[in-house]
């Protein structure tokens, strides 16, 4: 018989392997395309018990188990069952005990054994089975239900998962250990497996749970948290658009202020630098030679853009030379009205020029200088010279005369 | 060197909000009931006083005794609060949109800005809600492109202490506990005004699912 269910099994897993691309297919899109695969094969699957058809007119689907299995393998999100059906297999459980103690009894020792492994993947198998349920939990809250998109939908997942920790919880509490242990009396093996197995991992799960529901409720808060803030944005988003005109009251004319609006003015400056501190020193040469390089690069990386060229009147330049020159003229105008000859110093005593002689001297033989040659031919100019004291050839200019001719 | 004392002061007294996203250190440091009195007693000296707002998550300095002067402040602020309120909030809202995730920002929210601009880019009405906000007087953009626009607004938010930009090299913007402040600032104004705003959001979503 043994060889005969591993016969069987090995084959089973082969076609498994065989047809892992008919299966995965089913898998992610939910059924298999029939048309794509030939009949044979798809029949063999379902002689297998590997896939079934719901009802005549749909498609080949995989079976609960295939599916769970993958789920399992694979930790697939969409693995959201939590099995919480601890309430028939506990009284499973009672049931082979008494099978098992029966045998016992009678000394039908093979078929107590028999009964007792039986037992043993019983009881595991619930262990496992709440042990996966508290890490599918586990999973989805540390995705922070990532896997569904709006808030709300998070809510409504935070709240089933809620839900599966009650149903949880709910059936922990089916546990009855006085019963087991009344029922697994003084018999070593079942006491190791009813008692201690059993009892380890319940307190673990229960354990778990506690924290799982503490998780969830903190995830629930904060998710009504978002909600609240996204309406209070939308809606406030409303309020202008139905009342354009809206402000809100002025608060901070009231005798008290919310402290929510007192809010103290900056009074801190930048700084000022202290160039006299000989400690700043280091510090500011660094400073200033930065400066320096950013003027550098400046002018390296920005190339002279072509400007265009305003042509336009250019400023009057005004001189401060307007007065003396002003008083040139006049000189000039004195001797053509007088007629006589006159001495450039003579005149600046008797009008009390202010500028210095040599600057007058100057200007008035750069005048006479200046005047058009036609002009220049109606005067007659005599330099008074002096030879310089020391450096010979050089002449001083004393004196200027200029007469009408 | 300046003490953590000393730089926790200038920040306060500079008129900025310390949370635990733009300066960490300073926000521990102020956590402790011991420290916070150090920072309290030497603000006092200044009329000024230690304030907290959206259920602990930012320290700002206060006026502690209000006078005329103090008064006017208050006033010259609140105005400014109230017309940035609303560019504030179709940005939350924008950013909330984009990103998709259905989860508005809150502190610590991280926004990248590439992704954020290329859904913008995508989308018309999101572009067109972008050009809207970013001629607010907060903003204060020209510029025709989303790229311009969306710069200006970030730099703006970075400047006003609603985003912190970790890496200068990186175009990821993390909101601070300014944007926290935000919402109690509007949750405060429809408390008090009894303007319903969550009823309202909610009735015009559900019109919005029947039709």
């Amino acid at each position: 018989m043994n060889t005969h269910i591993t016969q069987a099994g090995t084959k089973l897993l082969r076609a498994l392997s065989r047809h892992s691309e008919i299966i995965m297919e089913a898998y992610i899109e939910g059924s298999i395309d029939e048309g794509k695969h030939s009949p044979q094969v798809l029949d063999n699957l379902q002689s297998l018990g590997l896939v079934w058809r719901p009802d005549a007119e749909s498609d080949l689907r995989l079976r609960r188990v295939v599916r769970s299995f993958l789920e399992e393998g694979l930790s697939d999100e969409r693995n959201r069952q939590v099995d919480a059906n601890i309430g028939s297999a506990l009284a499973k459980v009672r049931t082979l005990v008494a099978h098992y103690k029966e045998a016992s009894n009678k000394h039908r020792f093979a078929e107590a054994d028999s009964h007792l492994s039986d037992l043993t993947e019983l009881t595991y198998g619930m262990i496992d089975s709440l042990k996966q349920g508290v890490r599918t939990l586990w999973s989805r809250i540390h995705k922070e239900f990532g896997y569904v998109a709006s808030l709300d939908a998070k809510i409504r997942e935070n709240q089933l998962a809620q839900s599966q920790v009650t149903d949880l919880l709910n059936q922990l509490e089916m546990f009855e250990f006085d019963k087991l242990a009344i029922d697994a009396g003084s018999n070593r093996d079942l006491r190791r497996l009813l008692i201690v197995t059993l009892q380890s991992n319940f307190s673990l799960v229960a354990k778990e749970l506690s924290l799982v529901q503490a998780r969830l409720i903190e995830l629930l808060g904060r998710f009504r948290e978002f909600q609240g803030r996204t309406q209070l944005l939308k809606g406030f988003q409303l309020h202008i658009e139905h009342n354009p005109s809206y402000t809100p009251a002025n608060y901070t004319s009231h005798s008290r202020v919310p402290e929510l609006f007192n809010q103290a003015d900056n009074i801190i400056q930048p700084a000022s630098v202290d160039i006299n501190s000989p400690s700043l020193e280091n510090d500011l040469a660094l400073l200033v030679g930065k400066l320096k390089a950013v003027q550098h690069l400046k002018q390296f990386t920005r190339p002279e853009l072509p400007q265009p060229v305003v042509v336009e009147e250019a400023e009057q330049v005004t001189l401060a030379e307007d007065e003396i020159k002003n008083a040139v003229e006049a000189y000039f105008c004195q001797i053509i009205d007088s007629g006589k000859r006159l001495s450039a110093l003579d005149y600046y005593q008797a009008n009390k020029l202010e500028y210095d002689t040599e600057v007058w001297l100057y200007q008035v033989i750069g005048g006479f200088e200046g005047l058009p040659e036609a002009d220049k031919a109606y005067f007659e100019i005599e330099k008074s010279l002096k030879d310089h004291p020391i450096y010979s050839g050089n002449k001083i200019i004393e004196d200027v005369e200029l007469w009408f001719s | 060197m300046i003490t953590q004392q000393g730089q926790i002061l200038e920040s306060l007294l500079s008129g900025n909000f310390i949370c635990r996203v733009n300066q960490e250190e300073s926000f521990r440091y102020l956590k402790e009931p011991n420290n916070a009195s150090k920072v309290e007693a030497q603000l006092n000296l200044l009329n000024r006083t230690l304030s907290t707002a959206a259920e602990g998550e930012v320290f700002f300095a206060s006026y502690l005794t209000l006078g005329e002067n103090e008064r006017k402040v208050l006033e010259k602020q609140f105005k400014e609060t109230t017309t940035n309120l609303i560019p504030l909030v179709e940005w939350l809202v924008l950013v909330q949109e984009s990103t998709g995730s259905d989860s508005p920002l809150v502190q610590g929210s991280p926004i990248r800005l590439n992704e954020l601009q290329s859904t913008i880019e995508d989308v018309p009405a999101l572009s067109e809600q972008l050009a809207k906000i970013s001629t607010y007087a907060l903003f204060n953009s020209t510029s025709k492109t989303t790229d311009g626009q969306l710069k200006q607004v970030f730099k703006r938010l970075t400047e006003l202490g609603y985003l912190v930009k970790p890496n200068p090299e990186k175009l990821i913007y993390i909101a601070t506990g300014k944007v926290d402040y935000l919402y109690e600032v509007i949750r405060f104004i429809d408390d008090t005004e009894a303007l319903s705003l969550t009823e309202q959001a909610e009735s015009a979503m559900q019109q919005g699912s029947l039709l």
